[in-house]
């Protein structure tokens, strides 16, 4: 028999916020959707993006009757200038993050904490940039490969190193585009230079230099970050975990790692393990410790330790407000400053650990590599502590959860994909099981999920409701960031899903053994996906440009979505967003984000904002891509 | 290059049109309302009842159903609509094929196979658990050259792969004096490629027959031959559209396709694989179906192979031919002490075959010494009774019988490539090393070919046959502590369990209670566990609380109760691989047994197939019951309803077969001499009135027992 699946919906989901919701005591009772009420309708010159504040003339709006502002930049300039910042800013903060990654690789010492656990990974990063492996200490070589990339940032002369990953024709493309990014903080703080009063009015050039300073995140700074995470924590393999609000325990002690960079999680995975904190625990009367993830700490954890996942972006309030959280500890980016008031509501701990991050209403303890270990087991403890601080009559958890096998970096699947290769004909080591299987039109393609959450849309739902139809379709999908707990919140992840998918997508599953939604990372780890891309084009023999292979952005909020979209983009990838960027208010930009940039890179935007008519596009676009390949 | 996809439509569109033609010729020619059938089997066109749930008996029906078939012929761009198209396709073969069948029973004169009767799949379930059977392959067009699709076929077959061709490959064959046929698992099926139609109908009941898949249950049936049948396909160059658009239906099920034509040829991992080398298309082909084969190495030089198991080696084609019923000759297996054994010693006592004249009857004894810390003299007779087995898995030579009954032949194609005695040494040897490693340490083998040897033999061995048989006889239901399950059936009929006791074998008749002991102390987490029988319910029927949990634990929850000595109330269930089905037969409130050998009709108007399809994939069905051949004198059968005394009708040669000790038993229960001669048999009549009659006449006790209902 057909198994039933009875995998969590959109509707119990929203169920489960908004019981949390009520249980809240009034104080606390406010969250994103409430303040999302509060500020709605937004400003509409911001979200056309035609309000200019950039310098103190202002600030101008442009409208009919005054279509220039005082130093005479029109809609297009405006909206251009703002949108190359926010690619600036995004960029930004993802190199930041690798950078603080690198420095934590020049750490690195054979006593730990931080230790090179995956040297195959090392030795190649090292080969590629000529660095002396054999007869070497290993941490030698990582101290020279982290002080290389740290010169990545700021390098005086020529392109980012690591685009010699990417095909000849995107190589080629990108130097005679004048968009191969030089050095990360040069292209941001010339970003920012270009966007300054005075400077650069030309939308076009301002369109051309977001798509640089994009690639200076993706084939610079969150290339750097994803490798040299994977050379210190292990490049993740395929593992077992769940996700959704029911991982929460009631009886255990809940310690929530929050934000985007490894490096301090993985230190609390580490000493949670640890017998003495254990036999603290146990000490205590407590039955044991419970350490969930959420947003891209989230991903990072799940992948490398099979932590679980207890939700991504916009259900940061919820985790809290079930009331059994004993310690929120948060890194980097994403971090509501409500989770100060919100926290203080409840028993709940909140610690910083990031100067890059500071909230009103947490502890902070700056964490540094000398003494992570210690610092982590003092939250750790400091959690177990607190347990006894719990309020039962405001605890809450819900039972939502579903089960998920994630862990798909490059490496995994091309392992995957060799369990399916026949060693008469066929060699092993690549792509081409993939490859055939969309040239024979088992599968119709695939589609990079990626991106936020965002009130703007119907939360998740856009996720979930354009995953699902493009299972159904036979479309292979590829997902990191919140994306992908939107699709483990709803049980896409998991392996039993294959019965949602068409046939083709159904008997791929089935003979390579992995779930129809392969989970490559966090949102960092999208360069990943850049690699894959470029992969199966030099393998298949055509143009980046022309596989069916697209991303896809439906929820997408921050900055760094810009800076992604940009070098998603500029590597050839068609990109289809679910919200508008700001700069509606020019129609020349729009022209440029959707049209122009394709005579660039030959991608571009292709916006809308009803998931429906989303989907049927993604669709459309692939197989349009196929018709034009003749298969 | 044409998608593959359209090569998929093209080729459906062109079986459309052949069957289309077919059918309306053949309703010309018979009128709509000429019955259709397949002979022998009770499910109708079976691919037909699988996709649509259609009982199809007259052409009539068949049109109706040629239009449903349209249906599943759509031509969209994704894969679920190909699969469709490809079982599409089958369904119009099948329609081309019945409209053959429509015409006479037997539409190929014998040249070709055709359909494979329900008795034929049923014959291979025992073989597909046990992985003798480790696969099939379906072959289809025509090899490089004769000598080619020769190599490939023996190839398969030395590998114990069930080999089905189709088209020119089957006439390259014959030319070359390939021996084929059911038995020795080389079947050709038919000249074109709509006779798919038939394997995939084999294929299909094998579902139904074993897995208890219910017709028109489109996701059970795909689940069950992706993952349970190990089939394959081996498409020669050229490969044309038609071939194609049935490649998509064997690829559906799970069936990947080899082929050396890359025109237009698209590769598909693990489904269409394109393996330039024909020579290589056999190990490709296993790698790409994931099949694994039990190798035991056998130094000999004939191939080795299950595939040889049913090869008969006839008179004029025997080298020597070892006669036990003229001359002394034994096998025994001799449990011995580790020390007094030589591991692998293999002796000659006596001259070996080359020593004798062409075709010349003698004796011969074989010995296998053993010795191992597990070892009991209880397992000596099932280690021995698969000598059988063994020997006869040998291209060219053939064992029938046992322990001082035995008739073993070489051919002589086997003596010319090298074949002696000594081969049969190292068979032995081989065989019971590998497939008891856990209980035999170490093993000798000893030949006797000399008749003074052979009679000092069979005098001492006939003693530990009496020593054994008293045992046997001492050991019933009752006296023993525990009972054994048997779940090897589970990799095909997912929801059986069989509990297997001294009195009550397992019904396939190939697990007795010892060799389920043997089987359990070989694993003891393996396919046979020890069930104890503590709690007793009702011993006299044959109810005890642990062994329902028992059954519940191990059909996962599909069967809560057992009734081991009825066959009314909560019966034991069947796999489908079952020697024998009883059906109650309700003039004489009795009931007939029938074995899978005997194709005609029985009293209850139904044959084997149709009784068989009534019961068997681990459902119960009060009334039916699947059955090992000796269990018909077990005073267990049907106790809860009276015994033995209960039978009223048999196929002559089984009731010939269970003859001796079914009198014995009748004559121990109820005190009736040559009760046998009370039954009925086809001879007799196949009529239940008659029948009635026969029994009045001979005053059977059926007449005065108990109603059954």
């Amino acid at each position: 028999m057909k198994p039933e699946l009875n995998f969590t919906t959109i509707e119990q989901m929203e169920a489960d916020t908004a019981k949390l919701h009520e249980l809240a005591c009034e104080a606390c009772t406010e969250t994103w959707a409430d303040r999302n009420e509060k500020q709605t309708p937004h400003c509409k010159f911001g979200e056309e993006g035609i309000c200019c504040r950039i310098c103190s003339m202002g600030p101008c709006r442009i409208t009919a009757k005054a279509p220039r502002g005082i130093c005479g930049a029109d809609a297009h300039t405006i909206a251009g200038r703002h949108y190359l910042r926010m690619a600036a800013a995004g960029s930004a903060a993802h190199s930041d993050h690798a950078r603080e990654i690198a420095h934590t690789l020049l750490a690195t010492k054979p006593e730990g904490p931080y230790i090179i656990r995956d040297e195959a990974k090392l030795k190649r990063v090292a080969t590629e940039w000529d660095i002396a492996f054999e007869d070497r200490d290993v941490y030698d070589v990582a101290h020279d490969v982290a002080l290389f990339a740290l010169n990545e940032f700021g390098k005086p002369f020529g392109t980012q190193v690591l685009l010699k990953r990417a095909t000849k024709e995107r190589q080629e493309l990108w130097e005679r585009e004048e968009i191969a990014p030089r050095a990360i903080d040069r292209e941001i703080s010339s970003s920012l230079h270009m966007s300054h009063m005075g400077n650069t009015a030309d939308a076009e050039v301002l369109v051309r230099q977001s798509l640089r300073v994009g690639m200076a995140d993706g084939w610079g700074g969150s290339m750097i970050g994803t490798d040299f995470t994977d050379i210190m924590f292990g490049t993740p393999t395929a593992r077992d975990t769940e996700g959704n609000l029911g991982v929460l325990e009631k009886d255990m002690v809940n310690i929530v790692v929050h934000g985007h960079d490894p490096a301090f999680s993985e230190m609390v995975v580490t000493v949670a393990d640890l017998p003495e904190l254990q036999s603290y625990c146990k000490s205590k009367g407590i039955k044991g410790i419970n350490l969930v993830g959420l947003c891209c700490t989230a991903n990072e954890v799940a992948m490398r330790h099979g932590v679980r996942m207890v939700g991504n972006f916009l259900q940061q309030e919820n985790v809290v407000l079930t009331g059994v959280v004993d310690m929120m500890c948060v890194d980097v980016q994403c971090i509501f400053p409500s989770l100060g008031p919100l926290t203080e509501c409840f028993h709940t701990r909140f610690v910083t650990t990031s100067p890059i991050c500071r909230i009103p209403g947490s502890e902070y303890i700056k964490f540094v590599p000398e003494t992570a270990l210690e610092q982590a087991k003092q939250i750790v403890k400091d959690a177990i502590d607190n347990f006894a601080n719990r309020d039962e009559s405001r605890a809450w958890i819900p039972t939502s959860k579903e089960n998920a096998t994630v862990g798909y970096p490059n490496e995994q699947i091309i392992k995957e994909l060799d369990g399916v290769t026949n060693s008469h004909v066929e060699e092993r080591g690549s792509y081409r099981p993939v490859i055939d299987a969309i040239k024979s039109g088992v599968l119709r393609g695939a589609v990079a999920m990626v991106g936020c959450n965002n009130p703007k849309v119907r939360p998740d739902y856009s996720h979930i409701e354009i995953m699902r139809r493009l299972l159904e379709h036979d479309i292979l999908v590829i997902t990191t960031g919140c994306a992908a707990q939107a699709a483990t919140k709803a049980g896409l992840m998991s392996k039993a899903a294959k019965e949602v998918c068409g046939d083709g997508l159904k008997r791929v599953c089935t003979l390579v053994g992995i779930p129809p939604i392969l989970h490559m990372g966090a949102c960092v780890d999208i360069s990943r996906m850049m690699l894959l891309a470029s992969d199966i084009a030099e393998q298949w023999e055509v143009p980046i440009t022309s596989i069916p292979v697209v991303g896809c952005a439906p929820e997408w909020m921050s900055e760094k979505a810009v800076a992604i979209a940009n070098y998603v983009v500029a590597t050839g990838i068609d990109t289809y967003l679910g919200i508008e960027p700001q700069v509606k208010g020019s129609e020349q930009m729009m022209q440029l984000i959707t049209e122009g940039t394709r005579k660039i890179s030959g991608a571009g935007y292709n916006i809308n904002t009803d998931p429906d008519e989303l989907v049927q596009a993604i669709i459309a676009g692939i197989e349009k891509k196929r018709d034009l390949l003749g298969i | 290059m044409k998608k593959l996809f359209d090569r998929v439509f093209d080729g459906a569109d062109e079986m459309f049109a052949l069957a289309q033609k077919a059918l309306d010729e053949t309703i010309a020619e018979l009128g709509e309302n000429a019955p259709v059938s397949m002979p022998n089997t009770a499910y109708h066109l079976a691919n037909h009842l699988t996709y649509f749930k259609r009982q199809i008996m007259s052409l009539k029906d068949l049109r109706a159903a040629f239009e449903e078939d349209k249906t599943w012929n759509i031509h969209e761009p994704d894969l679920g609509s190909v699969f469709k198209t490809g079982y599409a396709t089958f369904a119009a073969a099948e329609v081309i094929e019945a409209c053959k069948y429509a015409k006479s029973d037997d539409p190929y004169n014998g040249e070709y196979h055709g359909h494979l009767s329900d008795a034929e799949v049923r014959e291979l379930g025992v073989p597909l658990v046990t992985n003798d059977i480790p696969g099939f392959v379906v072959i289809h067009g025509k090899a490089p050259t004769d000598e080619e699709a020769l190599e490939l076929i023996k190839g398969y077959q030395a590998r114990g792969i069930f080999v089905f061709l189709l088209g020119e490959v089957i006439a390259q064959a014959r030319r070359l004096n390939m021996n084929m046929g059911f038995p020795v698992r080389v079947v050709a099926v038919g000249p074109d490629v709509w006779q798919v139609a038939h394997i995939i109908s084999f294929v299909n009941r094998a579902a139904m027959i074993f897995g208890a898949v219910q017709p028109g249950e489109r996701w059970d049936f795909d689940d069950y031959t992706f993952w349970r049948i190990h089939a394959f396909v081996n498409a020669f160059d050229p490969v044309s559209d038609l071939v194609v658009s049935c490649g998509a239906g064997a690829i559906a099920m799970g069936f990947p396709v080899i082929t050396d034509d890359p025109k237009d040829m698209w590769p598909v991992p693990k489904s269409i694989i394109i393996q330039p080398d024909t020579k290589d298309f056999i190990e490709t082909s296993l790698e790409a179906r994931d099949i694994k084969l039990k190798i035991t190495k056998v130094d000999i030089p004939v191939s080795y192979s299950s595939a040889f198991e049913g090869e008969i080696v006839r008179r004029d084609a025997t080298r020597i031919d070892f006669d036990g019923s003229r001359f002394d000759s034994l096998e025994w297996v001799r449990m011995r002490e580790i020390h007094e054994i030589e591991d692998h010693a293999i002796e000659i006592i006596g001259p070996d075959v080359e020593d004798f004249e062409e075709g010349e009857r003698v004796g011969l004894g074989i010995v296998a010494e053993v010795a191992g810390k597990n070892m009991l003299t209880d397992f000596e007779p099932v280690i021995e009774r698969n000598f059988h087995n063994f020997i006869n898995c040998a291209e060219g030579i053939m064992h029938t019988g046992q322990r001082d009954l035995i008739r073993i032949r070489i051919s002589k194609d086997a003596f010319n490539a090298g074949f002696r005695l000594r081969h049969i040494g190292e068979i032995v040897y081989a065989k019971i090393k590998s497939e008891y490693e856990a209980l035999i340490d170490k093993c000798q083998v000893k030949i006797y070919t000399k008749s003074e040897d052979l009679k000092e033999l069979r005098t001492e061995i006939n003693k530990v046959f009496d020593t054994r048989d008293a045992r046997l006889a001492s050991m019933t239901d009752e006296t023993v502590d525990v009972f054994y399950n048997c779940i090897l059936c589970q990799s095909f009929s997912p929801a059986h369990v069989c509990i297997v006791t001294p009195e009550r074998l397992g019904l396939c008749g190939a697990v007795s209670w010892l060799d389920a002991k043997a089987m359990n102390q070989l694993d003891p987490n393996g396919a046979c566990q020890v069930v104890t029988k503590e709690r007793v319910v009702d011993e006299h029927v044959g109810i005890w609380e642990d062994v329902n949990e028992n059954v519940a634990a191990q059909s996962h929850g599909n069967l809560q109760q057992v009734t081991l000595y009825s066959i009314m109330v909560d019966p034991m269930t069947s796999c489908g691989c079952f020697e024998c089905i009883c059906g109650i037969e309700t003039y004489s409130n009795g009931v007939v047994i029938v074995n899978r050998e005997h194709t005609g009709i029985t009293p209850l108007g139904m044959s084997f197939s149709e009784m068989a399809s009534m019961t068997g994939g681990g459902v119960q069905t009060p009334g039916f019951m699947g059955h090992g051949k000796h269990f018909i004198a077990s005073k267990k059968f049907m106790r809860a309803e009276g015994g033995p005394a209960r039978i009223v009708w048999m196929p002559k040669a089984l009731k010939e077969l269970v003859a001796p000790k079914l009198n014995a038993t009748a004559k121990e229960l109820y005190g009736i001499d040559n009760y046998v001669d009370m039954i009925g048999d086809e001879t007799i009549t196949d009529d239940p009135e008659v029948l009635m009659n026969h029994l009045s006449e001979k005053g059977h006790p059926v007449l005065s027992m108990e109603p059954l209902f």
